[in-house]
């Protein structure tokens, strides 16, 4: 994995960037290599950064210190080069509400080579609006404003995708678009995707690797497909709610006494044997139930459970 | 990356699909109707009714005008403003072009959208005034044919314009505020005259920089010199300073400014 990474060159670099607005320093001396070929998430607390940094990479906000590559163009130096190779939602997209969804598409279409009606076309059939397409934007939800949004990105084909906060007002069923389109966009195309999220549960259904930003300093980069696919052999935090747990505890020998019953390591195979042991003991097993450490979980330990700073 | 012209077509698009746009440029052409036939129906045989084509034609203009500085003006203060309160702004300025290309896009279509509405206003006071006329000819003027001194009274209107405009479009990427902009531009437009009077270049040397004393330049239809001997060429040079200033700092503004919020 580490070697892959090394000789593969990454789609976009944050190299020590800083912006400060006043006194206020917003995003210090972030340092993040994006990977090609990844949906990789970008996750902190309200007020943590991302949105600055986004701003900072599309080139809305100026860089303080420090440079961001697209595809190895500078976006200070040959902004439009590098830009080009972006697709992005920087929080809510706004349209022109007095123009149709279309007439909308068309606008963003015609300030870039190569696009025509045949991928209009192709592009709102992937967001599901072909039924409201041709309607004012001004008569459109929250959630078909965002679909709208992620359009006018996708548009391009760009190399690199940013999000920010896309699943925003989008009910369950677009979500579960978003996040499967996301996933074939980055299989079958190879698009890069570089998404900002709350919903952490969300993050950890869609992302191969998420960093972890508060306070404006990066705190962590991990790798979460890696931890997914090791789930079956790996061990896992198990709950067995018993009748006895004190017997239980005496038998198995190890684990932690809780309210209801007693949690403790075990992998898949494990946890099979364990039952069996229990039953033969005839110790009455009401359930197991795996409490796997979530992300979220995760995140507010490394974040230490602050709120908006 | 796609043509220059294709900018160009969308912000006239932004300004053309907008049911205001088109509401202004009807109200336009219907005064350049309406005075003509108010000159013709409430002038019982007195001195209007003599008016000639191009007298009645000039009347009009210099009437309408007013209403086309101010629609100028409410366009000229949305463009820039609008994206911003909008939210647009975003979208609009991560594609692959400059930020100057897509600001003077959006000034070019802002002149279009002046040219096109003197149009519609010279063609329809034209034709109120072909109809609404008496068939006496029109007097010369000084050493000018009616006709002439007719156009030469339009330009003189539109260049004022052209500058409260840039004014507009400055004030609009500043300060981001399409009512300031259109508040402050309107202000300077009615009380020019008024600042030219008081701060009167023949008592005070330094009010001959100032751009009040400027913009109203139909006294060069008739003289040689202004106020305190100023010459059309200096007043010209002044505007001209003046105009390049409102742009240069609307495009500094412009390309420096976070797009935050
Ligand atoms: N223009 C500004 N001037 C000063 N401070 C700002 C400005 N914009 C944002 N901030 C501050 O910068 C910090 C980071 O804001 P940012 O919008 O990047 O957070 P975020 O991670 O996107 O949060 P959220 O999850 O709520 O969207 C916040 O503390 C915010 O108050
Ligand atoms: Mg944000």
């Amino acid at each position: 994995m580490s070697n892959m990474a090394e000789v593969v060159k990454p789609v976009a670099s944050l190299m020590g960037v800083s912006k400060t607005i006043g006194s206020k320093t917003l995003v210090s001396d972030l340092t993040l290599d994006i990977p090609p070929g990844q949906v990789f998430g970008f996750l902190g607390p309200n007020g943590a950064g991302k949105t600055t940094t986004i701003r900072m990479m599309v080139g809305l906000i100026s860089i303080s210190k420090g440079d961001i590559l697209i595809c190895g163009r500078s976006v200070k130096d040959h902004f439009e080069e590098a830009i080009a190779n972006v697709g992005a939602i920087v929080e809510n997209p706004e349209m022109y509400k007095f123009l149709t969804g279309y007439q909308n598409l068309r606008q963003y279409a015609r300030m870039v080579r190569g696009v025509g009606k045949e991928r209009i076309d192709e592009v709102i059939k992937l967001v599901g609006l072909e039924q409201r397409i041709h309607d004012k934007v001004k008569t459109y939800s929250l959630g078909m404003r965002q679909r709208l949004g992620v359009a006018q990105a996708l548009l391009h084909r760009p190399k690199l995708l940013i999000l920010d906060e896309p699943t925003n007002g989008l009910d369950p069923q677009g979500i579960r678009e978003l996040r499967d389109y996301l996933r074939r966009l980055c299989i079958e195309e190879g698009t890069t995707v570089f998404v900002s999220s709350h919903l952490l549960s969300e993050m950890e259904l869609m992302c191969d690797s998420v960093a972890i930003i508060q306070n404006g300093k990066l705190v962590d980069v991990k790798q979460l497909k890696a931890v997914g696919d090791s789930i079956a052999v790996s061990s896992v935090e198990t709950l067995f709610d018993v009748d006895n747990p004190q017997a239980a505890l005496e038998l198995i020998g190890r684990g932690q006494l809780q309210p209801g019953g007693i949690v403790l390591e075990a992998g898949r195979e494990e946890v099979a044997g364990l039952n069996a042991r229990l039953v033969a003991a005839g110790i009455k097993v009401y359930g197991i139930r795996t409490l796997s450490r979530s992300l979220e979980d995760q995140f507010l330990e490394i974040t230490g459970g602050e709120g908006i700073v | 990356m796609s043509e220059f012209t294709s900018l160009i077509h969308n912000e006239n698009i932004k300004i053309y699909s907008r049911v205001r746009t088109w509401v202004m440029l009807f109200i336009l052409a219907f005064i350049s109707v309406l005075f003509p036939a108010l000159f013709h129906f409430t002038s019982s045989g007195g001195s209007a009714s003599l008016m000639g084509l191009w007298e009645n034609f000039q009347t009009t203009l210099t009437i309408a005008f007013f209403l086309n500085t101010i629609f100028t003006v409410v366009i000229a203060s949305d463009s820039v403003a609008g994206e911003f309160s909008w939210g647009t702004i975003k979208l609009l300025l991560i594609r692959p072009w400059s930020r100057s290309k897509i600001l003077l896009s959006k000034y070019i279509s802002l002149v279009l959208f002046s040219l096109l509405s003197t149009a519609v206003m010279m063609l329809f006071a034209y034709g109120a005034s072909l109809i609404f006329s008496s068939g006496n000819a029109s007097a010369n003027v000084g050493s000018f044919t009616a006709f002439e001194y007719a156009m030469l009274d339009v330009l003189c209107s539109y260049f004022e314009m052209f500058i409260t405009a840039a004014l507009a479009f400055m004030v609009s990427s500043v300060f981001r505020a399409s009512g300031l902009a259109i508040g402050l531009s309107l202000f300077i437009m009615f009380t020019q005259s008024m600042f030219a009077m008081i701060f009167n270049p023949e008592r005070y040397a330094w009010a001959k920089y100032l751009i009040f004393t400027h913009m109203d330049l139909h006294r060069y239809i008739l003289s040689d010199t202004g106020p305190a001997g100023i010459t059309f060429g200096f007043s010209a040079l002044v505007l001209g300073v003046y105009y390049l200033l409102f742009l240069l700092v609307a495009w500094y503004v412009f390309r420096k400014r976070d797009v935050a919020a």
